[in-house]
């Protein structure tokens, strides 16, 4: 039961973000504008490239939403309202969102085009530079909670959020996550200047649907991931706890897609040397900070 | 008597020798790649199945960035990266199968012969779990790990240092700190590091 009403609020809040992206994107508000693009999208033909590797070709979109659902498991809107409470939670975010990259390469080397093989090997670069500011600034969160519980993770925080007890961590993990979700300026899979849309760039109609789905799905599992553990989750005052989770979660997917608008596209070089020549040292001076936090003021 | 947990520990068993197998199956590296992936995922799944939560978890995340990673070392260093020449990349195929033989009776007799003590009945839960394992890794078996970890960091190291193309400390006469590292046009090398434009200019 709770299962499906999760998927039922996913659906939701994938629609409310496709008509986010479509109103900061175009500057026009328009509810149905989703809804058009996705008969748009659906209606036409989905062309099969020439000699694809068919398997990965069909495996790489389905998978990147698979992966981002399993992720959103582990996501709590209130302290009733999750699918999975597992006992190794923001682990198994991470196991779970390691996947888009295998989607990523799948779908970029499928369809035997070089433009989607440049993308889907793009980011795999760009998880060398953003992996270990996902699991770091975690590790930190998790440090505070004393368990890997997503729940007990916001149960910790209902004093004071981790936005203000670790805003290092905040802000790398903020990064990373956009990075994740190859969001603009980290949108180098995808660029569509560069290599004319990279992995998207072979697929059409109903497979570039599910790729289009998958990614919505992404960001709003990483909104969720960054509400859960920094933002205080469902804590709030007032309102019900999951309107608290649903406004916060559809505040930072929105703060995502408005930075991508004003920020231009980085450099990969740049990305992995940013990333570890400062991202990685900051991280660890976060579980340092936090480290002594805890010993001192208990 | 045979229970749910004996059926998935089965599939998932059986998917981890069938993805092994595909493994050695396909003409393409990636293909190969990702299948010896989802091989380790199936075992990642089997941990879960067993209910060893954190191991199971760890084994999922840590194998998919691994083999990915594997995956453009492959495409990089093969001469048919895709398959699409049906090149035969096998050799050595009777050392390979005594090999293969010789590992699978020693891995089954390992399996039947070793005293496994006696068998858990009740698992402990999760959360103590992954304590237990915290304090197995920073107590009696830290030397081992750290040592594996310094042992990993300079095997990245080195090979890092094999893989960059050497660039002399001086350029232009002046010794600068910021030189350009990676791909750069050949013309800003100085010319006393390139023989062969050296000869050119002597003629």
């Amino acid at each position: 039961m709770t299962t499906l009403l999760m998927i039922l609020v996913l659906a939701i809040g994938v629609y409310l973000l496709a008509v986010l992206e479509h109103w900061i994107s175009n500057g026009r508000f328009q509810f149905s504008a989703p809804a058009y693009s996705a008969i748009a999208l659906l209606g036409r033909e989905s062309v099969v490239p020439r000699k694809p590797d068919l398997l990965f070709f069909e495996v790489g979109p389905v998978l990147l939403l698979i992966t981002a659902l399993l992720a959103a498991a582990v996501i709590p809107l209130s302290p009733d309202l999750i699918i999975t409470d597992l006992a190794t939670g923001a682990l198994f975010l991470n196991a779970a969102l390691a996947y888009i990259l295998v989607a990523l390469i799948m779908a970029g080397w499928g369809p035997n085009g070089a433009y989607a093989m440049i993308g889907g090997w793009r980011f795999l670069g760009q998880l060398v530079a953003y992996a270990m500011l996902v699991v770091m600034p975690i590790t930190a969160v998790a440090m505070r909670a004393e368990s890997l519980m997503t729940t007990d993770i916001v149960i910790s925080q209902a004093g004071l959020w981790n936005i203000f007890y670790q805003p290092l961590g905040f802000i790398l993990f903020f990064i990373a996550a956009m990075g994740l979700a190859f969001l603009p300026p980290f949108d180098l899979p995808t660029a569509e200047g560069e290599i004319a849309g990279g992995v998207e760039a072979e697929y059409s109609g109903v497979r570039l649907a599910i790729f289009r789905l998958g990614r919505l799905v992404l960001i709003i599992t990483l909104a969720g991931a960054t509400v859960t553990f920094y933002l205080g989750g469902w804590n709030g005052p007032w309102l019900p706890p999951w309107m608290w989770s649903a406004i916060k979660i559809l505040g930072v997917a929105a703060v995502m897609l408005l930075i991508g608008r004003y920020v231009p596209r980085i450099r990969e070089a740049h990305l992995l040397a940013w990333c570890w020549k400062a991202g990685i040292p900051l991280a660890l001076l976060n579980i340092f900070i936090v480290g002594v936090l805890l010993v001192e003021y208990p | 008597m045979i229970t749910g947990q004996a059926i998935f520990i089965g599939f998932f068993g059986l998917a981890t020798v069938w993805f092994g197998i595909v493994v050695f199956r396909t003409f393409s590296m990636v293909r190969s790649a990702i299948a010896l992936l989802f091989s380790q995922t199936a075992l990642g799944a089997m941990f879960l199945t067993m209910q060893a939560e954190f191991l199971g978890v760890l084994q999922i995340m840590m194998m998919a960035t691994e083999m990915s990673v594997m995956a453009i070392f492959m495409v990089m260093f093969m001469m048919d990266p895709g398959g699409m020449g049906e090149m035969d990349m096998s050799h050595q195929k009777r050392l390979s199968l005594i090999a293969g033989f010789v590992s699978f009776v020693g891995a089954v007799a390992v399996a039947v012969f070793i005293d496994w003590g006696p068998v858990t009945i009740t698992v402990v839960d999760t959360a103590k779990q992954t304590e237990a394992l915290g304090l197995e890794l920073l107590g009696r078996s830290m030397l081992i790990f750290e040592t594996a970890g310094i042992t990993i960091l300079t095997a990245m190291i080195a090979a890092t240092a094999v893989a960059i193309k050497p660039v002399p400390l001086t350029v232009n006469n002046s010794t600068t700190g910021d030189l350009p590292v990676g791909d750069f046009p050949v013309d800003s090398l100085p010319t006393n590091s390139l023989p062969a434009q050296k000869e050119d200019k002597a003629k």
